[in-house]
């Protein structure tokens, strides 16, 4: 291996020469005679540099210059520098390590120590650089890991969901739709209404976990769930099951302190509840219901209104919303239609895009 | 004359300063250039041009040499000097400091002078 370069920028040539006796033969030894010679030699030799011994007083630049510019270009965190003065004060010293200073040797300087305390920095700082490569390795390693959790996470959850479509006479398409309203409906939430702490990484798991609203159905019998015609009132109580289904399936992967978990739980659950507490399956009310289940709630009612389905054909978006608004489909929280108001152009465009809008057959 | 008896002669400690340089062979070469540079002929130049920032380096210069070399005196009446000139031109009189630099480096260099190779 190459000798490790140091630099010694010393004024005096005398010193300067003693400093690069101690060094020679174990180090490349770099001299500089002045402030403006070191920088130029550190710029010559940033990358390779493992140590700078540097005087306090020198022509051109002197070194509290010469650390000012370690500084300005971050080699300072990297690189170690060791001040050598011959005068000093609480106040110059502390001035230099304030400008990140490893260490300060006072002259008359002694051979042997001044070796073995540049060993023992250029040590301590290889140490430090290479926890923080190690350290910056694994921070990567984490993040693609995550990534592609994240991305079989999708796969089960799309999976998941897909055995649901495939049972139920529901269009495909539903569950993609609700999603993106879904998306769409939180951003609006987020920024209209930051009581609800809503943040980013949330409403993504949200958005997630919306796919998974109506899970619970595959526990339907296939004569109710696949009825075309009107359920009766038997089987309608089956059928309201479905949310409480939904979560005994989602407990058995019951996960604490988690938040996918939760908004997957919540939005099985709840998305059936209505604001005035006359939903199901547990009839709570207003704020109680979470805001991630209400959300997905108004969107699958509109999605299932604006929808053509084999009893139905495919109603205007105008009157969809007429009829949200005016609680011909349920009752919502007043800060939830508000933000469907302003949510709804979006919505609508999404709706006259056929492509994602395919009859069910 | 041997590095030891050189620097008695001096009356600067050479058990102090081989333990620091760590060979009489590394003092002796240290001492010669001491004796080649000679700051204190361009200390002496930079006082009559009045060019008192260079002066106050040269001073500086020749106190951080001596301390190296453990010449203790030069050492003492350097710092002095250096400190008179630390601001500028100096507002006491430094002829006394200028003298006893001069004096005392005229001593230590012919001592040097003396001293054998190693």
């Amino acid at each position: 291996m190459d000798n490790k370069k140091i630099l010694v920028a010393e004024d005096m040539e005398l010193n300067r020469e003693i400093l690069c006796d101690i060094f020679d033969g174990e180090f490349d030894v770099m001299e500089a005679c002045d402030g403006e010679e070191a920088i130029q030699r550190i710029d010559e030799n940033k990358d390779s540099l493992s140590i700078i011994l540097l005087d306090l007083i020198m022509p051109k630049k002197n070194g509290i210059e010469v650390l000012k510019y370690l500084n300005s270009i971050e080699l300072i965190e990297r690189v170690p520098v060791v001040m050598i003065t011959g005068e000093s004060t609480v106040q110059s010293d502390l001035s230099a390590y304030e400008l990140g200073v490893a260490d300060i040797i006072y002259k008359p300087f002694s051979a042997k120590v001044v070796m073995r305390r540049v060993h023992n920095i250029i040590e301590l700082y290889e140490q430090r650089v290479s926890l923080e490569n190690k350290l910056e390795e694994r921070t990567k390693e984490l993040k693609k890991s995550k990534e592609k959790l994240e991305k079989s996470n999708d796969f089960l959850i799309n999976a998941l969901s897909s055995v649901v479509e495939f049972r139920s006479l529901e269009s495909g398409e539903h569950i993609r739709r609700v999603k993106i309203f879904t998306g769409i409906l939180l951003k609006y939430v987020m920024s209209m209404y930051p009581e609800y702490k809503l943040t980013k990484p949330q409403v993504e798991l949200m958005v997630n976990a919306s796919a998974l609203h109506d899970i619970g159905k595959i526990a339907i019998p296939d004569n109710i769930l696949l009825k075309p015609g009107k359920l009766t009132k038997d089987e309608f109580e089956i059928m309201k099951t479905h949310t409480t289904q939904g979560c005994e399936l989602l407990e058995n992967f019951k996960q604490e302190d988690n938040d996918f978990y939760k908004y997957c739980y919540d939005i099985c659950r709840y998305h059936h509840e209505r604001y005035d507490g006359r939903g199901y399956p547990d009839g709570i009310q207003g704020e109680e219901i979470p805001i991630w289940a209400q959300v997905v709630s108004v969107v699958d009612v509109f999605d299932a209104l604006v929808g053509k389905r084999v009893y139905k054909p495919a109603m205007a978006v105008e009157e969809a919303e007429r009829m949200i608004m005016e609680g011909e489909c349920g009752t919502f929280s007043p800060k939830l239609l508000d933000c469907f108001q302003k949510a709804k152009h979006e919505l609508y465009e999404l709706v006259a895009n056929q492509e994602i809008f395919q009859t069910v057959s | 004359m041997t590095v030891k008896e050189c620097y008695e002669k001096i009356g600067a400690n050479y058990e102090e300063v081989v333990a620091r340089l760590m060979s009489d062979k590394l003092i002796c070469k240290y001492n010669k250039r001491f004796y080649a540079a000679n700051e204190c002929d361009n200390l002496l130049k930079y006082l009559e041009e009045e060019n008192y920032e260079e002066a106050f380096r040269m001073a500086h210069s020749m106190k951080g040499m001596c301390v190296n070399l453990a010449f203790d005196k030069l050492y003492k009446f350097s710092s002095e000097l250096c400190e008179a000139l630390r601001d500028g031109a100096p507002t006491v009189d430094i002829k006394p400091m200028v003298d006893a630099v001069v004096k005392e480096n005229e001593f230590v260099l012919a001592c040097i002078q003396e001293m054998d190779d190693v």
